[in-house]
């Protein structure tokens, strides 16, 4: 059998990865700048103990919990894309499967270290295990996060076998001889005959049966650290599913945006994840984002219309309290991600003075941005009953203005549309872990009403998480190809036979 | 009805959720024994022999 990759897909795979040059040490400087100081001040909250950050009972979880289950969350992503999609023998998977399989395996890991960061005494986590009781939920949280991260990294690197066994028959001549040994190292003698093929395929679609219920146990466990409480606004059934469609669909967000970082970064990747990518995921993507939003419907309307008497006051202050910016802020950025998905759906026609258009969308967006925020920062001014309403219907129609106003742009635009919709995905699910944690944290069972708001150290490590997940996938994809190349071989093989 | 704490049954199952320390030995069981299994899946593959030794670059189609 022949080799269908020419030269230049050679050379356009892996070369890059041979090459430091200057947009790769800008890129780690930058995102040393951004992580470095929540170190620092991790460092300092060693020292100085919990007490430098907001938490305090009963707020004994914030922002780093918050963080937990939104990394959680985003690891979903591979789970869903590589098993899913390889199981069905979806062709458009291939460029994209070894991005998803590693920031499921990256997004467990910075996870992890939230665990870390939110202990005072980190010295102390070898007593979780020393005395671990099995019927506790942080327990077999414990259990499902290692096996998942586990059985994560062991898909990983299944699917890199055949790359990295091609990376040390490609290893220029002036590499560095570490790096040689590296991938001779790894690639475990691979010789690539037709049995190991075999057996290879067949672990692959072993592990991506496995893959699929530890991914789901995992965060239907994390949710039952909440929902297995007498907590208001935690109690309940439906919180494991919702966890679920939630991971998935922030997951699928964080994909997006990797996907569209790696192409940026290495242009000749856009000649193999190509807008087929962008325009078949993005139809699960709207379908995401209406389960999302039923799952959403329902919670609120069950819990607002029995009004029970301890879990009312924690959706009132979700609906017209002190988290109405975070719960409203997170279904307006849903719905303009739903709005963004179906317009890059619909056909575009064509349009009388789109600049203008665009131009006004801009500046409703702008108009909409600033009456939300007159509205969430609740000056004394604003609060009479008409200037606030009054605000509200101005909000409302600056909203939708500005939604049909870039619709055009949207739709002449389908990757950096699809990228704004997915960091909207993330930021709103983020706000969505923290209306799940704080607002009955704050109004707890026996303590009913108490505040929290993360501090400097907080917000400050809260970025750094971001800055080392944004790390260790660009030195990771320095020394891996992020595309991965027997795939794309395979692809093509598939692509020839079937007359492509 | 009360609960059958009488019978050995329960009794062992009260002990297994109950016991400091019990937790970490069922992980340590379930990770031991994943890492075992993809280390026997990754000998298995990487030791498989074939009549032609013709390296291939992706997977034969069937």
């Amino acid at each position: 059998m022949q080799p269908i990759l020419t030269a230049q897909d050679r050379e356009n795979l892996v070369s890059p990865l041979f090459k430091f040059d200057r947009q790769f040490w800008m890129t780690i400087a930058a995102l040393l700048v951004v992580t470095l100081p929540g170190l620092v001040l991790y460092v300092r909250q060693l020292f100085l103990g919990l007490g430098v950050t907001d938490l305090n009972r009963p707020v004994f979880w914030g922002a780093y919990l918050v963080n937990f289950i939104f990394l959680i969350g985003i690891s979903m992503a591979g789970t869903v894309i590589s098993a899913v999609l390889h199981l069905l023998h979806v062709e458009w998977r291939r460029p994209i499967t070894r991005i998803a399989e590693s920031l499921t395996v990256f997004g467990l890991m910075t996870a992890g270290l939230q665990i870390i960061m939110d202990m005072g005494r980190p010295d102390r986590l070898i007593n979780t295990l020393l005395y671990g009781r099995l019927q506790a939920p942080l327990m077999w949280d414990i259990a499902s996060l290692t096996l998942y991260l586990l059985t994560a990294s062991f898909a990983l690197y299944l699917q890199l076998l055949p790359d990295i066994a091609f990376m040390r028959d490609s290893t220029p001549a002036n590499a560095p001889t570490w790096r040689k040994k590296l991938y001779s190292t790894l690639s475990l003698g691979w010789r690539g005959n037709k049995e190991q093929w075999a057996r290879l395929e067949k672990a692959i679609t072993a592990v991506s049966v496995i893959l699929i219920p530890i991914g789901v146990s995992l965060h239907t466990v994390t949710s039952w650290l909440f929902s297995t409480t007498v907590q208001p606004g935690w109690k309940s059934t439906i919180l494991g599913p919702y966890f679920v469609v939630g991971a998935i669909y922030s997951g699928m967000g964080l994909l997006f945006i990797a996907v569209a970082f790696a192409t940026q970064y290495n242009h000749h990747l856009k000649g193999y994840i190509t807008d087929t990518f962008y325009k078949n995921l993005g139809w699960i993507f709207i379908v995401m984002s209406f389960v999302w939003f039923y799952f959403t419907l329902n919670e609120t309307l069950v819990v607002t219309t029995e009004q029970e008497t301890l879990e009312f006051p924690v959706m009132a202050a979700k609906l017209f309290g002190e988290f109405a910016p975070a719960f409203w802020g997170m279904n307006l950025l849903m719905v303009a991600t739903t709005w963004i998905l179906i317009a890059l759906k619909l056909s575009a026609k064509p349009r009388k003075n789109p600049l203008f258009k665009t131009a006004t969308g801009v500046v409703m967006t702008v108009l909409a941005v600033v009456t939300f925020l007159a509205l969430a920062l609740n000056f004394p001014a604003l609060s009479e009953p008409f200037v606030e309403l009054g605000l509200l219907i101005a909000f409302i129609v600056f909203f939708i203005l500005a939604l049909l106003g870039l619709t055009g742009w949207f739709q002449a635009h389908l990757i950096p549309s699809t990228v704004i919709a997915s960091a909207f995905v993330l930021f709103g699910m983020w706000l969505e872990r923290w209306n799940i944690l704080m607002p009955t944290l704050t109004h707890a069972r026996i303590i009913p009403y108490t505040t929290y708001f993360p501090t400097v150290t907080e917000i400050a490590l809260t970025i750094s998480t971001f800055g080392i997940l944004t790390l260790i996938f660009v030195v990771f994809y320095k020394f891996f190809p992020s595309v991965s190349i027997w795939e794309v071989e395979a692809g093509r093989a598939v692509e020839m036979k079937n007359g492509g | 009805m009360n609960f059958p704490m009488e019978k050995p049954l329960f009794q062992f199952f009260y002990w297994l959720v109950n016991t400091p320390g019990i937790g970490s030995v069922v992980i340590g069981l379930l990770v031991g024994a994943a890492v075992t299994i993809f280390f026997l899946t990754l000998r298995w593959i990487v030791s498989a022999k074939n009549e032609s030794e013709e390296a291939l670059p992706f997977p034969p189609q069937h």
